[in-house]
């Protein structure tokens, strides 16, 4: 192939889902920066793997898996190090005051106050936790996608699961998120 | 399960499944993708995460950091960005920290930081523009800037690191009391 048809072709099997994959790069990375560099080394690694990518039935999925990956094998490390920041006095959940929405400002106000208190219960999560609650119950990606994606059993995806959820309603519980 | 913990389950999955991320900026996509198919960037693409910036003022050192979406602004209109902010008294040095994280060793990064009316960086007085080219190490970085509050202003402080092709800028409230 020449290098514009590649370009062609590898365009035409990816950007379908795009929307897809950043936001499973803001999910795994929690970050603008990280999920944009996420992102940028999936798409470079899957253009390198062009042959074998145009062969596969499921790109999406693969291309989630891919992605998965590129997070654990580079990323996993580099986060270790940023939680230890974040010890040190985060301010969870501030990037969140910028998705005000179409509601009045009290219930506005009153929406972003309880993202911040999720994202703040989210970071007390080990990241196993935290990403599977956030593929499974925020994104809707199924267990056994789950599964695919990362290659932990689904019992052990439900255990988490199941796991995170009750930490999650005890931390939220005790702030008086809900009730 | 009683009927409060149904109500909080249920009441715990609609927050979840509502739980907001911020759209790829305009262009994005095309931008990665475009770099994606470039022979160059396939192979030298070096790549760096800023995680934080923080500030630790003089008299505690108690550091807070955070993370890089505090910086980054979803396309989303009349939002107010929320911005970083540090007290600093009139003639008197603080010190405030950069804290950048970086996946891999940087060489020749360069770093710039601009200065609100009235705040000067100790040891360059009267510029309001200082730069640096700076290694970074793989890990956490720190750099130690100690401020100088002039005048009552206060304003904004600008960090833009640059390397290669790729930058970000954060931005810091100072506030003089």
């Amino acid at each position: 192939m020449t290098d514009s048809r590649q370009t062609e072709v590898f365009e035409r099997v990816v950007r379908p889902h795009f929307d897809r994959l950043y936001r499973l790069a803001w999910r795994l990375t929690g970050t603008k920066a990280e999920a944009e560099d996420l992102f940028q080394e999936l798409l470079v690694k899957a253009f390198g793997m062009l042959d074998q990518l145009v062969h596969i039935e499921e790109p999406g999925s693969w291309l989630c898996r891919v992605m998965y990956n590129l997070f654990v094998d580079q990323h996993r490390r580099f986060a270790r190090q940023r939680m230890h920041l974040v010890d040190e006095g985060h301010l969870p959940g501030q990037g969140l005051a910028d998705l005000a929405g179409d509601l009045d400002p009290v219930e506005d106000r009153e929406r972003l106050e309880k993202y911040r208190r999720l994202d703040a219960a989210l970071q007390q999560l080990t990241e196993d936790h935290r990403h599977v609650v956030l593929l499974h119950d925020t994104e809707g990606y199924k267990l056994e996608e789950i599964e695919g994606m990362t290659g932990v059993p689904v019992g052990t995806i439900k255990s988490r699961l199941h796991r995170a959820r009750a930490r999650l309603r005890q931390i939220l519980e005790e702030d008086g998120t809900i009730s | 399960m009683n009927e409060k913990r149904v109500i909080e389950e249920r009441e715990l999955l609609e927050l979840l499944q509502d739980y907001p991320v911020p759209e790829a900026e305009a262009g994005f996509y095309d931008r990665a993708l475009l770099r994606a198919v470039h022979k160059g960037s396939r192979r030298h693409r070096n790549r760096w995460i800023l995680a934080g910036f923080g500030s630790a003022v003089a008299a505690g050192l108690a550091i807070w950091v955070i993370t890089a979406m505090l910086m980054t602004t979803p396309q989303l209109p009349d939002a107010e960005p929320t911005i970083p902010g540090v007290t600093i008294a009139m003639e008197q040095e603080h010190t405030v920290r950069l804290v950048f994280a970086s996946a891999e060793a940087l060489d020749s990064a360069t770093l710039t930081v601009s200065l609100p009316d009235g705040i000067e960086l100790a040891g360059f007085p009267g510029q309001r523009e200082i730069t640096w080219e700076t290694s970074l190490k793989e890990g956490r970085n720190l750099l130690p800037l100690t401020l100088i509050a002039l005048t009552p202003a206060g304003g904004e402080l600008l960090a833009r690191l640059e390397h290669k092709d790729r930058n970000r800028t954060f931005r810091l409230r100072v506030d003089v009391s």
